[in-house]
């Protein structure tokens, strides 16, 4: 197969080659690796790539993908970063609007009519700004003969991949992992990885986030080899009875390879084995309704977590592979009285908003800002995040399990300005609503969401996106989660505009920032659905005034759950001024960058550079309350 | 003049001054204020001592258009008019000001017990409001300040009342009683109430220069300066003013610009070089808000509207340096 550029204008083409979505456990060759946390079946391609940029795609270097392409003259870029903060293209800030807004007039394909296919939009777009990136690699001694898979974990916006000369495949979807199988042609030496990264494709009209528009690979780049037998997906579905007791243990595995057997043993945090099972290995096996008798639960006050291993053998017993995964024993659960119960308790979310943003690296953000953020959230009394809008690094799902953060897991989608213009409902074009051709996608956004992180604890909500209308297509994403997962509550705001799919998306009454008053008017009126902010208290420059107004609330209204305060950082990017000598903060419309919502994405408690701002102390009262 | 217990009067032709053994008041008929006001040896004035209706705008009024409506007060705040000065020397009020020529008939051998000066200001505002700075002296050079709004129907809301003190130099620390942080009336359930001391004249790095740095509901401030402008003075002794609560506990920010500095920046580094420092006393404080920052109001109850009377009241005396 060959790699085709429209691919880009057209909605229907997402994925090409890429590896179904699966859990993302981790996978070693053994216990002591684990113990380490560094597996030998892993080998990182992060650091240096040779980069060439191009304003368009007409100006890309076409066959930079072949083997012998001499790219030693080329620029080097560092993976994981961000294009624009190397340097290549502009840094531009916009929230609602596209970027393209007053430049480019386009629209989305199908929207305005099913024969619109709108080619050439992106493909031909004079403002498709792309990067070709190169990494010559030799696969590490133990993954020679092995499958090997390339495992993107963050490109904006959408890529085509090619090794050694061959198409390998092409994605979308900015923040969930991309996987594509490399064994085919891949050698133990001189590999040649060739990725081109275009800014734009019908998936910017999805990801038309209240942030700065960037494009690159934003995250790890990893080989992923296998042993002969592998897990390919853990599906954990732990179970608590009614009386709040007994854990149920549930697990379905997805394996690829020879015979072998399986163990699976899960210890409580003591060190006592409460499950231990073996299987014959095959493509399926599952096990069901282990009981663990006096489970302790996991909550945001005891984030207790059992640690499974499960070890893949061969016929000769021989280890070939140990996964580990942590998981906790919790219930959420909507009960008759429309309140939102956790274990069996009412649960109050006392919770932010947070973006990925370093004000020096943008959306890449190492473990020691997560480390940071979740140390913040600790002494805040901060006890729920929304990974607004999209998917979040993984370690940070592993990072709120750890520490009982719950989360509400979004989806990476947002499509204002299709539908929101000038402050007024006007979805005269807007996607994906209804249209059949942008189907898909979005259900592939749900899927690869849930797939990916369906067995952390810590999420208790998956939330289908943000602020994109409603139409069949949202209504579909929620019809993905409940056919998968009943485990969890659904969540999606922007039905609120549109009353007639009330019924068939969202489990919460979300209204992000009604004023306290109409927050009440709501909860006195026998609601059918417990009310969620899922934005509320936005924290533009010096505000959070009056925030005792909604927590009053959660006394008098079992039915509020509380909400996530708009945001947890600023967004701003620290540059070095050359009037003033100094490194200082700089925000949209400093780069020339027109349109521009210039301070407005400055709305964090916390500024750019992970110092709290001083509404901090009010956020940390407040949620002290409730904790 | 070895009188200790009495303040001498100086009933000059365009200033009154007020002296004593470590303080010296200057008080300017032109000026229509205090202008100088030193405490062993050391100036604590740049500018005359005025009052202040305006604070920078925040993000969230500039979206609920706050600053739109409440721009009269900008002009108010820049351009202060005195209209009236009234004068009680212990018990003698003067209905005739003692201007020339009528400041022929003193010597320089005028004491009081205590001096009462009040000055009336017409606001620039369409109708205008009146404002009442009142200064009590007693004879060990303290002073009481009492300042009144007088409610006036037909004005937009104030976003703030307060006087304005500027000091010719930078304050190297400060302490107060109070609530911890930056507080608002809004914004100070999570203060914690305490005595804090803050090294320099910090200014809260929003991204866009806004109002910052109130402190709400003190019982006291000390503020400690290193230098001064007097080119004699070559002392680099710390020395410091206190300024404290009389009936209510006082709000105020202490920074090194004054509200329309700040209003001019669009980021920090825009600022000008922090060389004064600016006191704010605020009696009355708008709250900040924070339900959205594109069309909310701050909650009823922390708006300031103009047609009511504000009144609050401090003290100010030198600060012994332990």
């Amino acid at each position: 197969m060959q790699a085709d550029l429209k691919w880009l204008d057209d909605p229907q083409t997402f994925r090409v080659n890429q590896l179904p979505a699966h859990s993302d456990h981790q996978w070693y060759l053994d216990y002591a690796e684990t113990g380490q946390q560094s597996s030998s079946f892993t080998q990182s391609l992060d650091g240096q790539w040779r980069f060439a940029f191009a304003k368009d795609p007409q100006n890309r270097i076409k066959e930079f993908y072949a083997p012998d392409y001499d790219v030693s003259q080329w620029d080097l870029i560092k993976v994981p970063s961000m294009i624009e903060l190397n340097g290549y293209a502009q840094n531009q800030y916009t929230n609602i609007w596209y970027p393209w807004a007053g430049k480019i007039y386009r629209r989305p394909a199908y929207a305005l009519s099913p024969d619109d296919l709108q080619v050439g939009s992106f493909s031909q777009g004079t403002d498709n700004t792309n990067g070709s990136y190169v990494k010559h690699f030799d696969l590490n001694e133990s993954l020679r003969g092995k499958k090997v898979r390339v495992r993107f974990e963050g490109v904006e916006r959408a890529m085509y991949v090619w090794l050694n000369g061959h198409f390998i495949g092409y994605a979308e979807d900015s923040f969930t992992p991309s996987e594509f199988d490399l064994t085919p042609y891949l050698k133990d030496t001189d590999n040649v990885l060739a990725v081109r990264v275009y800014k734009h494709s019908t998936a910017s009209y999805l990801e038309d986030q209240d942030m700065f528009r960037f494009s690159g690979i934003f995250r790890s780049v990893k080989l992923l080899g296998q042993p002969k037998l592998h897990l390919e997906d853990l599906d954990l579905k732990p179970r608590v009875t009614d009386d709040f007791k007994t854990g149920i243990f549930n697990v379905d595995l997805k394996l690829q390879g020879q015979d072998g057997q399986v163990l699976i043993k899960v210890f409580d945090a003591q060190g006592n084995l409460v499950v231990d099972e073996r299987k014959s290995a095959a493509e399926r096996v599952a096990v069901h309704d282990i009981k663990v008798k006096d489970a302790h639960l996991w909550d945001n006050h005891h984030p207790y977590l059992y640690q499974l291993f499960v070890e893949l053998r061969d016929q000769a017993g021989q280890l070939l592979e140990v996964v580990p995964y942590r998981f906790g024993f919790r219930r959420v659960e909507i009960n008759a009285d429309h309140v939102v119960l956790l274990n069996g308790q009412r649960l109050i979310i006392n919770g932010v908003n947070r973006h990925e943003w370093n004000c020096r690296t943008g959306r890449c953000v190492t473990m020691a800002d997560m480390e940071q953020d979740m140390a913040t959230f600790k002494e805040n009394n901060i006890n729920a995040v929304r990974t607004c809008h999209y998917s979040d690094q993984i370690p940070w799902y592993y990072m709120c399990d750890q520490e009982g953060i719950y989360m509400m897991a979004e989806n990476n989608l947002e499509t204002h300005a299709t539908w929101q213009k000038m402050g007024q409902d006007e979805p005269s074009f807007n996607v994906p609503g209804s249209i059949p051709q942008w189907k898909e996608v979005v259900v592939d956004r749900a899927r690869t969401n849930y797939e990916t992180f369906k067995n952390h604890t810590a999420i208790l909500f998956w939330s289908l996106g943000n602020e994109s209308y409603a139409g069949d297509n949202l209504a579909a994403m929620q019809k993905f989660y409940k056919d998968h997962d009943d485990s969890r509550l659904v969540h999606y705001e922007g039905v609120v505009h549109t009353p007639a799919y009330r019924d068939r998306i969202s489990d919460f009454e979300s209204w992000m920032y009604l004023p306290p008053k109409k927050v009440e008017e709501y909860l006195q009126n026998n609601p059918d659905k417990p009310f969620i902010e899922c934005e509320y208290m936005h924290d533009m420059g010096n505000s959070d005034g009056g925030m005792g107004s909604y927590i009053e609330l959660i006394d008098k209204y079992p039915q509020y759950v509380g909400g996530f305060i708009w945001d947890f950082i600023d967004q701003a990017l620290l540059v070095h001024d050359e009037i003033s000598g100094q490194d200082v903060m700089r925000y949209g419309g400093d780069f020339d960058d027109r349109h521009s919502d210039n301070e407005f994405s400055g709305d964090g408690l916390m500024f750019a550079d992970r110092t709290p701002k001083p509404a901090m102390q009010e956020v940390r009262y407040y949620y002290g309350l409730h904790k | 003049m070895d009188c200790t217990n009495k303040i001498h009067v100086v009933y000059d032709d365009g200033l009154l001054g007020l002296n004593g053994q470590n303080y010296q008041y200057l008080f300017s008929y032109e000026k229509g204020g205090l202008e100088s006001m030193r405490f062993n040896d050391k100036e604590w004035l740049y500018r005359p001592l005025y009052p202040t209706y305006w604070r920078a705008t925040t993000d969230n009024d500039r979206g609920n258009g706050f600053n739109f409506k409440s721009a009269q007060w900008l002009g108010a705040d820049l351009a202060p008019k005195c209209i009236k000065i009234d004068l009680t020397v212990d018990d003698r009020h003067f209905d005739q000001l003692p201007i020339a020529p009528l400041t022929n008939q003193f010597s320089n051998q005028e004491f009081a017990k205590q001096v009462k000066i009040e000055f009336t200001y017409e606001t620039a505002t369409n109708p205008s409001a009146r404002v009442k700075l009142a200064y009590l002296i007693d004879a060990r050079g303290k002073c009481r300040l009492t300042a009144h709004y007088f409610g006036q129907a037909g004005l937009p809301e104030l976003p703030v009342f307060g006087v304005r003190l500027i000091m010719p130099t930078l304050a190297t620390e400060f302490e107060y009683d109070g609530l911890s942080g930056e507080t608002y009336p809004d914004r100070m359930a999570g203060g914690v109430k305490g005595t804090w001391h803050v090294k320099g004249v910090p200014v809260t790095p929003y991204l866009t220069p806004q109002e910052m740095g109130m402190h709400m509901q003190n019982a006291w401030l000390k503020i400690v300066r290193d230098q001064t402008q007097n080119n004699a003075d070559h002392d680099q002794q710390p020395f410091a003013l206190m300024i404290r609560q009389t009936e209510q506990p006082f709000n105020f920010s202490l920074l090194p610009y004054t509200a329309s500095e700040l209003e001019n920046a669009t980021h920090i580094e825009e600022l000008p070089l922090k060389r004064r420092t600016v006191l704010v006393v605020a009696g009355a404080v708008r709250g900040v808000g924070g339900i959205d920052s594109w069309g909310a109001d701050v909650e009823e109850q922390y708006h300031l509207p103009a047609d009511r009377d504000y009144q609050f009241s401090f003290e100010i005396e030198p600060a012994i340096i332990e």
